[in-house]
């Protein structure tokens, strides 16, 4: 599965070199510096046939990766253009890709398609066999890497390492999730791809996000529909309500977990990041103000607008400076400097009631953990009893000792009938005197 | 014979060890500066002349915001006598270094460290935070102040300061330079708005907000950046949005450094039909950039070049 990602970060390491010795990654030498590297890692990677059982495979690739991760930077210092280059290796820019780009990407996948097409037998069988040490195994990943790194080469200058591991990867995965007919697979894969592909642009777009990142999240997402559709299609015959109850179930469980855990944190420290709360203040529109006094809200609303105002002054001043550029005589040195000082006194007041509003919704969230956290603490407790197996909602005795059992899991021994609560060595220990602590030993 | 071979070379020994003795005493006479950037390296030796040696941390062409210090500039900081820096936090890496050799005469308001911004009247300034919540070094205000060639009176000026600090004996000879210097930069600067004037208030966008202080010595109009952070990938929004704005502002170049990805910018410019120009941030940007003047001698000839292209 590493593969990929190892043989990517080897031809980005090629892209590099050829970068360093002054070659553009788009020219013949950039190409051949790439696919040369690219090659190397094919090579080595066919080598992981040859590794002793011991060594897993998995740890073998990824000491490529690493290896070739850190040449690419020990090169980047080396080279004139600096690290910008592998920024831009890594994210990629799918958005500049421009229609004349599309047919040479067509020709050359259309030719590897065939090839893939022509020798799929041998390369399947290689596949399959993998332990196999054998001379035409080797052979046949070599061809099968070989053609991997000329798509990876040509894609990553395009789309970014990133990118390159979501659509190579992802679409495979979900569509053998479904069939095991490579066909089906293929053309479920297809479709994903393209519908995930559709999806983060469009999120890209929609909420203002950079887009290799984008796509990638959509390639995950499609990934976690795609199981979670499996699991209902391929259910036991007449076990399909079943299955979405059971699915349901969990999903709810999930749910009331997450807030029962944020109920907690908020409960026990208020003034730390609260994600949950920032969610649902920002759903609801009910802000920090609703849990202030009087005093305290009008001082809250008053530093709101009062930053919203210095910010609006700052901006005003620099689109003065700006246009003051080309416009008319310009501003003189004095001038600029007297503009400058407003600007710094304006930014610094505003970040001044930013520190006061952060500290009064401090202050609310203190309050908000009685009036918020705790009902939400006991609605979450009790939502998850009602999601329990109905076997141990009958009987008490039952949910006692399965609690116990996960309190012991953490080591934590509390008496339920004393209330004494011992985490001494003793109760590392593992052994539990019924006499002192008062828990039934298993 | 042997005799005279001897005499040869005893003479050659001594003739070896009296020009080593030499060097050593020139060299001791010099003092060893160390620029963060070659902008500020440029000037400090075109004041300094001789009397100075510089050296340069960021290698020409790199990105200095996004500089990583190595082992190799710790030991060329320790051989320095004078520090000049860009400021303004372009530069705050270097007191991590600082920090490393224990020598505090390094640090800001320190008698061997020079910040060539103090006195420059800062653009965009923000705040009194050097680095901003997003990471990038913008906070205090623009720090690519090295661009208006106005500046490097000042910036010339503080250095010279430093430099006569450490060796007073020096002071006629670095006045001198500089003098020197001066007379050439204000030719230069007079023909460099000259060969600006006809694009007057024209509208350009620029890939890195790096050239606001050029924009306001040669009055051009910066209406847009395509980096919105740094590292990050622009959003299409924020590219379509900018594309509306170049055609209706008339934009006439995208401005792009030589390490700066190219392929946004030249989607851009199939778009909008503005062409690319690629211009040297820094001195050895670009292999025409020597040395301070002809940085900018490239720069204001590459856009002038472009633009009466573009017009016609």
């Amino acid at each position: 599965m590493f593969a990929d990602l190892a043989l990517a970060q080897m031809s980005a390491l090629g892209a590099t070199v050829a970068f360093a010795a002054g070659h553009s990654p788009t020219s013949a030498a950039g190409i051949a510096y790439t696919f040369l590297f690219a090659a190397i890692g094919a090579a080595l990677l066919t080598a992981s046939r040859l590794i002793p059982n011991e060594v897993q495979p998995e740890a073998y690739i990824g000491i490529i990766y690493v290896v070739a991760t850190a040449t690419t930077i020990v090169v980047v210092d080396r080279s004139p253009q600096g690290a910008e280059h592998v920024k831009q290796i890594l994210v990629g820019s799918i958005l500049a890709v421009s229609a004349s780009d599309l047919p040479k990407f067509a020709v050359l996948y259309a030719f590897i398609g065939a090839i893939h097409w022509l020798v799929r037998r041998p390369l399947l069988a290689a596949s399959e066999a993998v332990h196999s040490k054998m001379g035409c195994s080797l052979l046949w990943d070599f061809v099968f890497y070989s053609s991997f790194s000329v798509v990876v080469t040509s894609s990553v200058a395009t789309a970014g390492v990133l990118l390159v591991f979501c659509f190579l990867i992802i679409p495979a995965i979900t569509g053998s999730l479904f069939t095991r007919s490579i066909a089906c697979a293929l053309g479920i894969g297809w479709l994903g791809g393209v519908a995930a592909s559709a999806v983060g642009l469009a999120a890209s777009f929609e909420f203002e996000l950079p887009t290799g990142a984008a796509m990638a999240l959509a390639f995950t997402l499609m990934l976690v529909i795609g199981a979670v559709l499996r699991g209902l299609i391929f259910a036991p015959a007449g076990g399909r309500r079943i299955c979405i109850r059971i699915f349901l179930r969990a999903a709810s469980a999930m749910t009331l977990m997450t807030l029962l855990l944020s109920a907690i944190w908020l409960m026990i420290m208020p003034r730390a990041d609260q994600p949950m709360f920032d969610l649902l203040q920002s759903a609801t529109g009910i802000g920090p103000a609703t849990f202030l006094a009087v005093q305290e809200r009008a001082v809250y609303v008053d530093a709101l607008k009062d930053a919203d105002y210095r910010r609006s002054q700052e901006s005003r001043l620099t689109t003065l400076e700006r246009q003051s550029r080309w416009r008319g005589d310009g501003l003189s040195d004095t001038e600029v400097r007297r503009i400058g000082s407003f600007q710094q006194t304006f930014n610094e007041m505003a970040r001044g009631d930013d520190f006061v509003v952060k500290s009064l919704s401090g202050r609310a969230r203190e309050r908000e953990r009685w009036y918020v956290g705790l009902p939400l603490l006991i609605t979450s407790l009790l939502g998850l009893l009602t999601l329990l197996p109905g076997k141990w909602r009958a009987d008490p005795a039952r949910l006692r000792t399965a609690c116990l059992r996960f309190l012991r899991a953490f080591q934590i021994r509390r008496s339920i009938n004393g209330g004494i609560v011992s985490a001494g060595p003793k109760a590392l220990t593992g052994r539990c005197q019924k006499t002192t602590y008062g828990c039934p030993d298993p | 014979m042997v005799m005279a071979s001897r005499a040869r070379l005893i003479a050659i020994v001594a003739l070896c060890v009296m020009s080593a003795s030499m060097h050593a005493a020139f060299a001791s006479a010099r003092i060893v500066v160390v620029a963060t950037t070659s902008d500020v390296a440029s000037l400090a030796s075109a004041v300094g002349g001789d009397v100075v040696e510089v050296k340069t941390i960021v290698p020409p062409g790199t990105d200095p915001e996004a500089f990583e210090p190595r082992v190799s500039d710790l030991s060329m900081l320790s051989d320095a006598d004078l520090i000049v820096r860009v400021g303004l936090g372009y530069d705050l890496w270097i007191d991590k270094l600082i920090i490393q050799l224990h020598r505090p005469e390094f640090q800001a308001g320190g008698g061997r460290s020079v910040d060539a911004s103090v006195g420059v009247p800062v653009l965009e300034a923000r705040g009194r935070t050097p680095v901003t919540e997003d990471g990038h070094a913008h906070g205090l205000g623009n720090p690519h102040y090295w661009l208006d060639p106005a500046n490097a009176e000042t910036v010339t000026a503080i250095i010279a300061e430093g430099i006569i600090r450490l060796m007073p004996a020096a002071r006629d000879t670095i006045v001198a330079n500089r003098n020197r210097f001066l007379a050439t930069l204000h030719e230069r600067i007079a023909a460099w708005m000259q060969q600006l004037a006809p694009y007057r208030g024209t509208a350009l966008v620029a890939y890195h907000n790096s050239w606001p202080y050029f924009a306001r010595r040669f009055h051009l109009n910066l209406i847009g950046f395509i980096e919105t952070k740094e590292g990050v990938a622009p959003s299409v929004a924020h590219l379509s949005s900018l594309i509306a704005e170049m055609r209706q502002s008339g934009a006439r170049a995208i401005l792009q450094e030589a390490y700066e990805p190219k392929n946004f910018s030249e989607m851009l410019s199939a778009r909008t039909g503005a062409p690319l120009v690629v211009l040297a941030p820094t001195v050895g940007g670009v292999p025409e950039a020597r040395d301070y003047l002809s940085l900018m001698d490239f720069n204001v000839g590459a856009l002038a070049r472009t633009l009466a292209t573009a017009s016609q």
